[in-house]
């Protein structure tokens, strides 16, 4: 469901780009992103690893996991940024 | 005084005008020169689209800069007031230090002299009103176009029009009079004259509230015979204290930063003026060598004159830079920035109305402060201090030994720090919505106001908690105890959270990390439900208890909703592009509840695991 709803969205997006709504989103900006995700990510782990109680645990992968869910939807994002190219798109 | 100035200046017209009609040309060149000044600085302001604001942020680098960037601009727009007066907003907005304005300044007031050579040069050399009709009537075609650049283009080509046109009406309204009577038997030599001069130039100035304008008038009548050359010398030195004038108005509704330019303007022109007529007989000489070098002729007073403003101001320039560190100092020591008012709008304030660049960054500054009073506010409702959650490593367990009620009337808080922010944010978002400004601008500046109502609603929904707080968290009462406690601790996470993402550097901060607190606070509402009907089902709490906290929970994880989306809106990328990959991936409220449920089952023998290990790791 959700990279369905992520090519929706891309999909509107495109239509704003198109109608000259929006600024382009070129793959550098999809890779600074990710990076500030796969930071926070790493960020994660460490206080996974050090966590004492169950709770503390709990909380922190519910957290990796949306961490997770947003890097595999900007790698996605990426891919489909640099194959297909916003602006040749719209020509 | 206020109120006699206008009958006055009226008054003394129409007495003017009857007693010799001749003035009327005069002064009609006088208004229509004005009148050009405005249409131009319009112009400007449509044609700009935040250029000028966006060169202005990056001119300040150092002082020089500030100084060549005042040069620049007040040679282009021609006129050191409107300089002076976006200096002065942009001060108030905090988007400038006070030291970059204040060269800016000095440099608008060399920049401004390029304003009498043109006159000298130009105006009366050439039939400039053969110019000003084709612009003129060229320039309102282009006001009536839709286009912003088009209709800026319009405004500026016609102010310029009408500075042309103002100049011939002057012009020829000085040679009319000329006919009919000599103001040069007026003239007076001497110190007397000096000082005399001196103080007409400066009053002259404050009424018309341009320098400019006052040494157009002062050019066109030495050109005309007059006023003796001498005497314009003076009235030339008067108007450079007179301008002042427009950046002391200008300042009256800016911050402390604005009151101290306004002084640095005024004390820098008085300097330089005092320096101009102590040292008037060398500065004459100066510029008798100037002028023999630049191949101005020995009559041509009126070119000369320009030659005399352009000196005297460079030298006051260069008298005042090595002493600017001390000046600052003194303005520092003057205008003492005052207290902090919590209670009071600190960025928004009628200088950053009328540049939007200037009034987006106050109104972000501004949220900002509504922002922070808010979560003290919050915490304090919550029988919770600040600084002790910040600090801490375990929330949970210093929200346990937070029991003691802080002495707090809520209402009244509201009222005084929140209400008066959200009423100022409200009013300047909404009037800069009004006017004609880009659908882009627009937006964000609504999205600013949204982000306020979002704060506001999270403090109105903790007000609502208060009484129970303090009913059941003053002294542990058991499991209701336990419940509250646990409120109190997941609305104190996710203020810590967003203190974290405040704390990051802009450049490392990404929003979505906000979805990750969304993600608990679903989970922690759910949870919550599902532990009240277990309570209820074995009598550990009773009805009336069960449907208090039922209440106080969606009071409490509304205000946790809110928060998280005010802070999601105000930490959002503002590289626009960036800002839509973002958008991009947030997780709706549905997909975040799919994220959070796989693999539930696994996630237990994990946390178990992992658990395990962290303990023999302890124990090693």
């Amino acid at each position: 469901m959700g990279l369905k709803r992520l090519s929706k969205k891309i999909s509107c997006y495109k239509e704003r780009f198109e109608q000259g709504r929006a600024d382009e989103i070129k793959p550098d900006h999809v890779i600074k992103v990710l990076s500030k995700l796969k930071a926070k990510k790493a960020a994660l782990a460490e206080e996974i690893a050090a966590a004492r109680t169950d709770d503390k645990l709990q909380r922190l992968e519910r957290k990796l996991k949306i961490a997770n869910e947003h890097i595999t939807r900007a790698e996605w994002l990426l891919r489909e940024f640099t194959d297909k190219p916003v602006r040749e798109e719209a020509k | 005084m206020k109120k006699y100035y206008l009958p006055v200046a009226i008054g003394a017209l129409v007495v003017a005008f009857w007693l010799k009609p001749e003035v009327q040309e005069i002064a009609a060149g006088v208004a229509i020169f004005l009148f050009g000044m405005l249409m131009l600085e319009d112009g400007f302001k449509n044609l700009g689209g935040g250029i000028l604001e966006h060169m202005l942020e990056r001119a300040t680098r150092s002082t020089l800069d500030s100084i060549l960037f005042g040069i620049v601009s007040t040679t282009l727009l021609q006129s050191s007031s409107l300089v002076s007066v976006i200096t002065i907003s942009f001060l108030s907005a905090g988007l400038i230090s006070l030291i970059g304005g204040v060269g800016i300044v000095f440099g608008a007031n060399i920049g401004t002299t390029t304003g009498a050579w043109l006159v000298a040069g130009l105006g009366l050399k050439v039939n400039i009103a053969a110019y000003a009709m084709p612009m003129l009537a060229i320039s309102i075609v282009l006001v009536f176009q839709k286009s912003k650049l088009l209709r800026g283009i319009g405004f500026a080509l016609g102010g310029l029009g009408f500075l042309f046109l103002g100049i011939h009406h002057m012009k020829e309204g000085f040679e009319a009079f000329r006919d009919q009577i000599d103001l040069s038997r007026y003239a007076l030599p001497g110190l007397v004259g000096l000082v005399a001069y001196t103080l007409l130039g400066t009053v002259a100035t404050v009424v018309m509230q341009s320098s400019h304008a006052t040494m157009v008038l002062i050019i066109t009548a030495l050109s005309a015979g007059q006023i003796t050359y001498d005497n314009a010398l003076a009235l030339s030195i008067g108007a450079n204290i007179g301008t002042t004038i427009t950046a002391i108005i200008g300042a009256l509704g800016a911050n402390y930063q604005g009151k101290r330019l306004a002084l640095a303007h005024l004390i820098f022109n008085v300097v330089t003026a005092a320096v101009a007529i102590v040292f008037i007989t060398p500065l004459r000489e100066v510029v008798e060598f100037i002028s023999a070098n630049v191949g101005i002729s020995d009559g041509d007073y009126a070119l000369k004159l320009a030659v005399f403003h352009t000196t005297f101001n460079v030298l006051g320039v260069v008298l005042v830079v090595p002493f600017l560190r001390n000046l600052i100092a003194f303005l520092e020591r003057r205008i003492v920035e005052p207290e902090p008012d919590v209670s009071r709008p600190r960025f928004l304030n009628e200088a950053v109305d009328e540049f939007p660049q200037t009034l987006e960054n106050a109104l972000r500054q501004e949220v900002k402060h509504l922002y922070d009073n808010a979560v003290e506010l919050i915490l304090h409702g919550l029988n919770l201090h600040p600084h002790e959650i910040y600090e801490t490593d375990n929330i949970a367990g210093t929200v346990l030994r937070s029991r003691r009620p802080i002495d707090l009337d809520i209402d009244e808080s509201y009222e005084h720090r929140i209400k008066t922010l959200y009423s100022a944010i409200v009013d300047y978002s909404t009037r800069a919505g009004d006017k004609r400004t880009p659908r882009e601008f627009s937006d964000r500046i609504y999205a600013l106001r949204d982000i306020a109502s979002g704060i506001v609603q999270a403090v109105k929904s903790v007000k609502h908690l208060r009484k129970n707080v303090i009913r059941y968290t003053a002294r542990k009462q058991g499991t209701v105890t336990e419940l509250y406690d646990g409120l109190r601790t997941e609305i104190a996470r996710i203020i810590v959270e967003i203190h974290k993402l405040d704390l990051a550097e802009p450049d490392e901060r990404s929003a979505l990390w906000l979805d990750q607190e969304r993600a608990q606070v679903e989970e922690g509402a759910v949870s919550t439900s599902r532990r009240i009907d277990e309570l209820i089902r074995k009598h550990e709490i009773s009805a009336p208890s069960a449907t208090s906290f039922l209440n106080d929970s969606g009071y409490a994880y509304d205000a946790m909703r809110d928060l998280i989306a005010a802070a999601r809106s105000y930490y959002i990328e503002r590289e626009s592009a960036m800002a839509e990959v973002e958008q991009l991936l947030i997780l709706e409220d549905d997909e975040l509840d799919e994220v959070v449920r796989s693999k539930n089952a696994r996630r237990g023998e994990a946390n178990a695991a992992r658990l395990r290990n962290n303990d023999v790791a302890e124990r090693g």
